[in-house]
Order: C-alpha cells, then structure tokens, then sequence
C-alpha cells in the first residue's frame, strides 16, 4: 500500500511536470500579444516595449519557462492584466466555485442515491421508468441552458431568485479572500440557481450509477443468502445490498470532479458566479497567460489528488482489492 | 426442385407490389413491421417531396445552387428506398424458407434490438433531426418564391438581419418568435441542425479513427508504447475537456466550423480507453495466441479477430460520444469559441440569447430544446445498444 502510494505520487509529479511543458508551449503559441494587449488601444511602441520588458516577454523561451513554473511555486508569479500575483487572484475565486461545487455535490447526492436505489429496488415498475427516463434527459441537458431556464422560470417569470451574481458575501475565519455567500440570506438565494443547474448532471449520473451497482449487487448470491435465512427485506436491502452497492458510487465522486469543473465553467459564466471556471474564460480571453497557466497546474493538481484518493479510498472501502 | 426452394424465390407479384410502392411486397406477405417502415419512409420522403415542389425549391425548378444537395439527396434516399426493399424482401424470404436453428450473434442482437421501444425511439428521433438537416431549404420559411421581386433565399432569411423585425414574439409569420437581428428562430433552429450534427459525426468519426488506433495498438503491443499513450492520456485527462478544447481552440482564431471539428476529433480521446481495455482482453483468447502460433501478421490478427471483437463496445461509444460532442459544441460557442456568426448554430444562439433572457424567452426556450431532443436520441440509442449488443449486462 505504501509502495503503490509513493508511485502514484511520483507518477502525479512527473503529471504535472509535463503539463507544465504542454501548457507552456499552448500559450507562447497563442495569437495575441499580452502586452498589446494590456498597452490598450492607440498605445506607443516604446510603452509595449516597456510591458514586454517588465512581463519579461522578450527572454529567451527556456528563460520564460523557468519564470513561469518557479513563480507558480514560490507563488511571485504575477498575474498580467489583473496587477496581482497570480495566486491572490484565483485564491479569490476559490471559495465561490468551492460553495458552488459543494452545494451542487449535496443536492445531487440527496436525490440521486435515493431515486437510484429505489428504482433498482423496483425494477421495472412506473416509478423505475420514471427514473431512468428522468435521468436520461438529465444526461442530455446542457448545463448552461439548465441554467438559464432556471434563471427564466425562477428569476424572471415568478422572479422568486435573484437571476444572477453572487449577492452578499461574508469573509470567513478572519481571512480577507475568504468570502462565502451562503451565510447570509441574500447570498444564499443567490447560490441555488447555479448550484441547483451543476448538480443537474450529477444527479442523473450518479443516479444511473447508483441504480446499476444497486442491481448488481441484488444479483449477487449473499444478498439470495440473506432472504433465505429469513432476513427482513429491509435488512437485506439496506444492510447487505446497499453498503455493498454504495462503494462504486462513492468512489466514483472522486471521478466526477471533472465534469464538476467543466460545469463550472459553463454555469459560472451563464450566471455570473465569480469563480474559477468564469476566471478560466475570462483568462483566455484577456490573454492572460500567467493566470491561464496557474489555474490550468492547479485544476489539474486537484483532479489527480482526487484519482490517487479515489484509488486508495477503493482499497479501503473494499478489502478484496490491493495494489503492489 | 423441392417446395421450400419453390417458395425461398421472389415471385413476379412480390416484385411488382415491391416496385409499385416499397413496403407492398413485406405486406402481402404478412410482414407488416418492416411494410410499416417502408411505408412510412416513403411518406416522409413524398411529404417532403410535396413540400418542395409547393415551395418551388428542388433544384432545378429553383436554379439556385444551394438546393442542389437537398434534392439530390432526395431522390437518392427515394432510389435507396426501392432498392433496398427490393433485396431486403429476397433477403427475408430466402433466410426464412431456410431453417434456422441458431441465430447468429448480429442477427440476435437486431431481433433484440427490434423489440426495444428505447432504441426505437432514439432512431426515430435521429432520423427526424437528420431529415430536418438534410432538408434543411425545403423546410425553411421564405418570403415569396424565386423569380418573384422580393425574394429572399432560405439561408438568408436565417442569417439576414432585419431590424424591424427585432425580438418580434412567436406568431403566425414566426413561429418560433425572431431573435434580436431580427432573424426568425425556427429558420436558425432547422440550419442549425446541420451545424450540430455535422460537427457531431466529423468530430466523433475522428474520435474513433484516433481513439480507436491509439487503444488498438496501445492494448495489443502493451510495454513501451502503451506506457507511453497512456501516460499522454493521463495528462491530456488532468484537464477538463471544455478547457483543454477551449484553450488549444483559442489558438486558432477564426478558425471556425473546420478546426471545431479537428480540435474534438483529435483531443476527444476517450475512445482510446475503452478500445485499449477490450483489447486486452481479447488478445489473451486462445484464438489469437492460435493465429499467432501458425504466423498470422500482426496487422491481419489486430483487423481479423481483434477488432470484431471490440466492435460491439465501439459502437456504444460512438452513439454516445456523438452526444456528447453535440453538448461540448453547443458549449464552445456559448462561450464564443465555437462556431463563428452568423451561421446558425443552437450554442450560438444560446448566446446571443442570454442577454435578452428578460425580455426574450423564446431565443434561450427553443435552441436549448432541440439540443436536448437531439443528444437524448443518441443518449437512448447508446442505452439501447449497450443493452442489445452485449447480453451479458441484461
């Protein structure tokens, strides 16, 4: 176990080493130049010759390589249209997506575990055609356009939601860039449009998981076993199928993360949620490559910590499995 | 000559019902499933047929270009329609008048399949939307026909701003409303069909082409060179797809409908994956260490037995992967890196539409709904598949 851990992480190491390289070439060859960019319109030569000489853009590559990736570890790699170090700004932005994704995992989870279990349980009645028919639009729904028909039927039409942003926020454990808008009211009410629209494809995924581990579970031959000795079905149900159904779907919310951020992105920028999927769009386009470029390391880092704790949680919850 | 050979041939009534209307001949003979999607086929086609000569837009009576493909397109599907049931109907008799005691895998996987209402209704939701972009002209509204002063070609009508026409909501000469140049929404909505599915099956057709090399070869050689796809995976998969697509798409600016479909086909390498894992399962069969054993090539061992076997779960991952890309498309140009205006596109006009959700809905209702109509077929049909073709999972 130890031995399978230390690889995993040397394989995330060697991960993230060669993103860093991948990115970096995608964004020296992305059109547009920064500091054009950043001079503004009608700006002088010498005054791009000066952002170009500052940002440290006419180094040679390598030069500008080890800037980047040094800057993004000691944390002095500084952003370039929004005058912070790069950290500050998507520390900024964490908490937002951070209360969003949450949210989202909460209200999927509650719905999707229950509805699964119950249509696998009733297989083949109404309430399992409903389900699985329910879930399957579910997969077929964009996230942003769930969005906006919230936005539309709650925000404009019984205009009983604010329609977008983040509303009143409140900084946390003294920090100044931890702000959650999920404690006050008004926050609150802002945070469940987005939240609800992310956890919609969740829910239908998660569901499906949920409904197809839980029949195949049923068919194993204990779960036969403990009808047979005379168990209540309700034991038999929720003692030997459920925890054993539980482990796929469990471990697979780990997986999820990606489709997470992927939402993010497209729910955040749909109703103007400040944050880090709205920073990725905004980054790219304002050509801001040390922002990009920080925030592309950093998703990444996140999503292979969750694959090696979903591999490893694996290994706990079920015993038959080990690496090495 | 005995009686069952006497019966297993097509009789002159059988190709005369046949050639007089596809579908007869199965009717007469008591088939009348397969009669009915003739039958109905048929319809479709003379109703669009009826709609384009109403309409004065098949080719030739319209001498504008952009109709060529339309009704081309139309009297090949007519064609393809008698001919097809003309060698299916020999088909059907001779397989029947032989005696079948084992159905074959395919042939089991089709009756199946023909017995789900969910794989149904997916082809029939595909088949509508595809019919929709095929015929996209001759659906389309148009002002007045060719030749009359005022004009307007049907492309036009869906691309053409007119202001005076702005947001004007749903009514009899717009039925679906018109969006903020003016331009009527189900036009743009039937256009945008073409775009949707088009970068669909281009980019997921990639996928496989991709995909399915680098599993096929990665799974069977294993060693260096799979260690190496999969590690180039494993970085490719530690960013989100949307970003990793949304940057790489950036760096082609303009670039358009063609880099679209390149950026998809190339980066969504999903495929690979499962490809790899159904290789490798297979190559441990003791019919390819046989085909090794008497020196069968690689190539022929990897095209003859090993890809038949990984066929069934391709084929799942195509339909949904279609999906899936329709979704990520319609994303990209919500966040305006996708298909460049104003071509008609359902995620574009998602766009332009979340800015008039106020005072606007029917911009942001309908484009989302065929969207939806759209994957949800591919997704059930997907479903259906994996059902159908692989027993084991039933």
């Amino acid at each position: 176990m130890v031995g399978y851990t230390v690889r995993r992480v040397i394989q995330l190491v060697f991960t993230i080493f060669a993103l860093t390289i991948l990115m970096f070439v995608l964004l020296k060859t992305m059109p547009g130049d920064p500091a054009v960019i950043m001079a503004g319109l009608g700006a002088r030569l010498e005054t791009i010759q000066g952002i170009r000489e500052a940002l440290g853009l006419n180094r040679p590559l390598p030069v500008q390589y080890w800037r980047f990736t040094s800057g993004l570890f000691n944390g002095r790699l500084q952003s370039m249209t929004y005058h912070k170090p790069v950290w500050t700004v998507i520390a900024e932005r964490i908490p937002a997506t951070l209360e969003m994704g949450f949210f989202a995992l909460v209200i999927a989870l509650a719905i999707s575990i229950p509805a699964g279990l119950l249509s696998a349980i009733y297989r083949n009645s109404m309430l399992d055609y409903t389900v699985t028919t329910v879930a399957l639009v579910g997969i077929s729904i964009p996230v942003f356009w769930f969005a906006l028909m919230l936005m539309l039927v709650f925000g404009v039409i019984l205009a009983i939601l604010p329609v977008s942003g983040r509303g009143t926020t409140v900084a946390l454990f003294g920090s100044p860039w931890l702000r959650f808008s999920f404690v006050t009211w008004d926050g609150f009410r802002h945070l469940i449009i987005p939240s609800v629209a992310l956890a919609s494809v969740q829910m239908a995924m998660n569901a499906r998981l949920t409904r197809a581990s839980m029949l195949e579970v049923l068919r194993q031959d204990y779960v036969t076993t403990a009808r047979a000795k005379g168990l209540k079905e309700r034991v038999v149900l929720l003692k030997h199928a459920f925890r054993n159904a539980l482990a796929p779907v469990v471990t697979n919310i780990g997986l999820q993360i990606g489709g997470l951020v992927a939402g993010a992105v497209l729910t955040e920028t749909t109703t103007a949620w400040p944050g880090i999927g709205r920073l990725m769009v905004e980054a790219i386009s304002r050509r801001d490559q040390a922002v990009v470029f920080g925030l592309a390391i950093f998703v990444a880092f996140l999503f292979q910590i969750s694959y090696v704790t979903v591999d490893l949680l694996y290994a706990y919850i079920d015993p038959r499995i080990t690496y090495d | 000559m005995t009686r069952s050979e006497q019966q297993a041939r097509l009789t002159p009534q059988d190709v005369i019902l046949t050639l007089v209307l596809p579908g007869l001949g199965h009717l007469a003979r008591g088939w009348w499933g397969k009669a009915l999607v003739y039958l109905s086929a048929l319809a479709a086609l003379g109703a669009t047929l009826g709609l384009a000569v109403a309409k004065h837009r098949l080719a030739w009576a319209a001498g504008a270009t952009d109709y060529w493909f339309s009704t081309a397109m139309l009297f090949l599907l007519f064609a393809l329609t008698w001919v097809w049931s003309l060698c299916d109907l020999r088909h059907s008799i001779r397989s029947e008048a032989e005696e079948h005691y084992v159905l074959g895998y395919w042939q089991m996987a089709i009756r199946r399949f023909s017995r789900d209402p969910k794989g149904i209704a997916g082809i029939l939701i595909i088949l509508f939307v595809l019919h929709v972009a095929i015929f996209s002209p001759f659906l389309a509204s148009g002002h007045s026909f060719p030749g009359v002063p005022g004009y307007v070609r049907p492309v036009q009508h869906a691309i053409q701003m007119n202001l005076r026409n702005f947001q004007a909501p749903p009514s009899a000469a717009h039925p679906l409303g018109t969006d903020n140049y003016g331009r009527d929404v189900l036009d743009r909505l039937i256009y945008g069909s073409r775009v949707a599915l088009g970068i669909g099956f281009v980019a997921t057709l990639l996928n496989m082409v991709f995909g399915g090399i680098l599993g096929l070869i990665g799974g069977y050689f294993r060693g260096v060179t799979d260690a190496v796809f999969m590690r180039v995976l494993e970085i490719i998969n530690s960013i989100p797809f949307l970003v990793l697509v949304l940057l790489v798409l950036s760096l082609w600016r303009g670039g358009g409908i063609l880099s679209l479909m390149l950026v998809l086909g190339i980066f969504g390498l999903q495929p690979a994956r499962i490809i790899r894992s159904e290789v490798l399962s297979v190559r441990e069969q003791d019919f390819v260490t046989a085909a090794r054993a008497i020196g069968v090539p690689t190539w022929r061992i990897l095209a003859k037995y090993v890809l038949p076997n990984a066929i069934a779960s391709l084929i799942v991952v195509t339909t949904m992967s279609i999906g899936v890309n329709i979704i990520v498309v319609a994303g990209l140009s919500f966040l305006g890196y996708g298909v460049p205006p104003p071509t008609p596109s359902w995620g574009s006009m998602l766009q332009e539409a979340q800015e008039y959700i106020r005072t606007a809905w029917w911009m942001a209702v309908y484009p989302g709904l065929c969207i939806v109509l759209t994957v949800f077929g591919f997704n059930i049909l997907g479903d259906s598949l994996r059902d159908v073709l692989d027993p084991r999972l039933k």
